[in-house]
């Protein structure tokens, strides 16, 4: 049998305008993905058919899973658009979900084909009718079933159940690329996946203040742009050397300024990269009074540093969620690794928390870090991490 | 490369490491089998054992009360009276290594305390063993154990009274390791276990308590003589002596029950086949090692006192535990930790290591979990900032003294460098 998967969009289909660019583009990001792993992809309004080669299944879900514009996807039988084969496809596929034991079930049926004999209404009932004759002890349930019989009668008629949820959103790169400020923490790669799924295409920069941080740490970041990477198709990494600008600040700023002048710096360095890179945007993972440096007014002042539009999408989010995030796409497992992002002992005690930005301007000017920071962007690396999924070893 | 982290381990002696595959190789039976080649290798074992034996003092009729030399200060021995293990002159038990002695003295607590069904079974243990002990203990907690931890004084050392007064009428085992692995610190062997003694005669016991000492940083860099320190039992390992990894000792000189039997081997304290590669190449580093004693323990009092002396020039540098001097008896000079405040020990040990010199931050072993590495110094009291400054700097037989300088010279820089 083919392995068939019916793939849903979203929000593309929203957009009047632009419709056919936001469809073109996922056409091309789907392909890029799934290249190496299917047969064929074929393209119909609203819906993507992807026929994944024997053995890559597990490979097809995990980049159906986390492209960006996929609304959900499921294993699907393609029948021909005659009421007995549809029926048999049915309960071929309600047999495959009761079999996990799941029994109350309802089914669903859009038919875009009109000159197919049953209207939707009958089929569903129809359908539900041979379930319950074929399997014993299912039940039909309309209002919380276990699982659900989708069948659509369109170029062909498609049965399946149960679909999977993809990321929605809009597809990769629809939004121009941005510059993800990527630390070994729980919040940065969930504000990059956050921002992928908008469409935003991603490069990340990570700080990396040597011998401050380890190189486990950079590893450790190494691994979580993987896991974003897979959101976003591919990324490249940079890394900035920090340690010189870190040692200056520390020697010349108060005290209760180090944190905020050392995030000032790296926005700063962020956005002299991102013109670079051609990034139209900077991300970060700041929620408003997680730490002292994210009050509104020291993130007006770090602000003020930069012109670019900066998305902070975990600003209004609780730290529960961002964990519930962090574990869904794979990256809590790697950010809670014991290797600081950030020496601690930079840290003050008592961090300032009401910037002011005129004054503390001023005192991020008298640190004179101009050519610390033009240094550290001469010394930047990068490192290409290519698009990739998780896919568990199938199966002996 | 400036190898300053012999305490994690030392580099192995390749002669002995040929010497011990050539004859595993030759004599190949398993020294349970009655056979020839069984009876040649059980042969080769025990001659091992009896070569570990001569280095513990614990030769048949040589055995007993025997102060150990003193030597040039820092000798785990004295002047002991005779405790539950120096009825006699103990065995020696090979093991897979210093872990192992350890966890099959502290597994017989376990059985005990399965086997009493009710009534606790209690231990005491210094709050800066090695994990080993320490982390096992606190596992066995969970199953059933009560424990008690003794902290040291500022200085690092126990007092035999805190350790004495920790004890109850039910205390199965007392474990005091023989010299701290990250501060040098002597445990007072003898008089601990001469209190322990005492306080069990004063709580109307019997017998005294099963005490245990993990003497891995002992064996071959001091005088230790556990028969005469008044102990039951010591745990040694091969690899910090120049011997293979995966070869151990337990010195045993008071009965215990096993929890893991087995085939029965090692006289039914340490089942499965022994390994006479491992235990030929330790008994023979061993030797070595003890023949060698008072000159490498000079060579080490030499360095000591060329590294404190250093320290002392680097502003802001501390030799801990705070106070130390060079040539002081109670610390091995082979192990010294250093505070550099303001810098984390672990910065500096990658900065050293990426100059080419070798340090760690505490135990190696206790390096990776990081939450865990500054135990033993906060348990000594020292401020919280001062143990996360330190590193440890632990010298071997072939540390030149030009390593030494090395170190302190490009520690100094490093330090007057990346210090916030």
């Amino acid at each position: 049998m083919e392995i068939l998967y019916l793939v849903k969009i979203g929000e593309i289909l929203l957009k009047l305008g632009n419709r056919k660019e936001f469809e073109a583009r996922l056409k091309a990001d789907l392909k890029r993905r799934l290249e190496g792993s299917v047969l064929r992809i074929e393209y119909f309004p609203g819906r993507i058919f992807v026929e994944a080669e024997p053995g890559k299944e597990a490979f097809v879900e995990a980049v159906l899973a986390r492209t960006p514009g996929i609304n959900g996807f499921a294993r699907a039988r393609r029948v021909e658009k005659k009421p007995e084969a549809v029926f048999a496809a049915a309960v071929e596929a309600a047999r495959e979900a009761a079999a996990s034991g799941k029994a109350r079930f309802k089914a669903e049926s859009r038919r875009s084909d009109k000159s197919f004999p049953l209207d939707s209404y009958e089929l569903s009932r129809d359908i539900g009718a041979r379930v319950l004759e074929a399997l014993p002890g299912t039940k039909v349930d309309l209002h919380a079933p276990e699982f659900t019989v989708f069948t659509e009668i369109r170029e062909r008629a498609y049965v399946y159940a149960d679909p999977e949820k993809g990321v929605r959103g809009l597809p990769s790169g629809s939004q121009g690329r941005g510059l993800l400020l990527l630390s070994g923490g729980i919040d940065s790669p969930v504000a990059g996946y956050l921002m992928a799924r908008r469409g935003l295409g991603l490069d990340a920069v990570y700080f990396h203040a040597y011998p401050y941080t380890s190189k486990e740490a950079e590893d450790k970041v190494i691994a979580l742009a993987k896991v974003i990477a897979g959101y976003t198709g591919g990324l490249t990494l940079w890394t900035v050397p920090f340690t010189e600008t870190q040692m200056r600040i520390k020697q010349r700023a108060r005290e209760d300024l180090t944190t905020l002048m050392m995030r000032a710096a790296m926005m700063e360095l962020s956005e002299k990269l991102a013109f670079r890179v051609g990034a139209n945007s900077l991300v970060t993972g700041e929620s408003l009074g997680q730490v002292a440096s994210q009050t509104a007014e020291n993130l007006r002042f770090t602000n003020s540093r930069v012109s670019l539009p900066v998305f902070r999408p975990l600003v209004g989010m609780d730290k529960e969620d961002t964990i519930e995030l962090a574990r869904k796409i794979g990256s809590f497992e790697i950010s809670i690794l014991p290797y600081e992002d950030c020496c601690v002992l930079f840290s003050p005690k008592h961090p300032l928390l009401r910037a002011e930005v005129e004054r503390e301007s001023k005192a991020y000017e008298e640190l004179e870090l101009g050519p610390l920071l033009e240094q550290a962007l001469k010394e930047a690396t990068k490192l290409a991490v290519p698009f990739g999924v998780p896919v568990a070893a199938p199966s002996a | 490369m400036t190898y300053l982290d012999w305490a994690s381990t030392s580099p192995p002696d390749l002669g002995l490491l040929v010497e011990a595959a050539e004859l595993a190789a030759r004599a190949y039976g398993n020294p349970s089998s009655r056979h020839g080649p069984g009876q040649e290798a059980r042969a080769s074992l025990e001659a091992a054992r009896a070569r570990l034996d001569a280095v513990l003092g614990c030769l048949p009729g040589a055995a007993g009360g025997a102060p150990g030399g003193a030597g040039s200060g820092g000798a785990v021995s004295g002047g002991a009276p005779g405790g539950a293990g120096s009825s006699g002159a103990g065995r020696v038990v090979f093991t897979s290594g210093g872990s192992e002695a350890d966890a099959i003295v502290l597994l017989a607590a376990l059985r005990k305390r399965l086997a009493a069904r009710s009534g606790a079974v209690h231990v005491v243990a210094s709050s800066i063993e090695h994990s080993a002990v320490y982390e096992e203990l606190r596992l066995l907690e969970g199953l059933g154990l009560e424990a008690s931890f003794v902290d040291p004084g500022p200085d690092g050392l126990l007092s035999p009274a805190s350790v004495a007064g920790a004890m109850r009428k039910e205390t199965a085992l007392v474990a005091v390791m023989a010299v701290n692995n990250e501060t040098g610190a002597v445990q007072p062997l003898a008089a601990i276990a001469k209190a322990v003694q005492e306080a069990s005669k004063s709580l109307g016991r019997r017998t005294a308590p099963h005490f245990h000492s993990d003497a891995v940083q002992a064996l071959g860099k001091l005088p230790f003589e556990p028969a005469a320190l008044g102990i039951s039992s010591a745990a040694f390992s091969a690899h910090k002596l120049r011997g293979p990894r995966g070869a151990g000792a337990l010195w045993l000189g008071a009965p215990l029950e096993p929890l893991q039997v087995g085939g029965g081997q090692e006289g039914g304290l340490r089942p499965g086949t022994e390994s006479l590669q491992g235990a030929h190449a330790f008994s023979r580093a061993a030797e070595s090692a003890d023949a060698a004693l008072e000159a490498n323990l000079a060579h080490a009092r030499t360095l000591e006192a060329r590294l404190l002396d250093g320290l002392a020039r680097i502003p802001g540098a501390l030799a801990l535990p705070l106070g130390r001097t060079a040539g002081d008896g109670r610390y091995s000079p082979f192990i010294l930790s250093a505070a550099f405040p303001g810098l984390s020990g672990e910065v500096l040990a990658r900065a050293l290591a990426d100059e080419g010199i070798a340090v760690s931050t505490g135990a190696a072993c206790s390096a990776n979990a990081r939450k865990k590495g500054r135990r033993v110094l906060e348990a000594m009291g020292l401020e919280e900032g001062l143990g996360f400054s330190a590193i440890r700097v632990s010298t071997g037989p072939a540390t030149a003294p030009a390593e030494i300088d090395r170190f302190l010279e490009t520690a100094a820089a490093l330090y007057r460098r990346l210090k916030t």
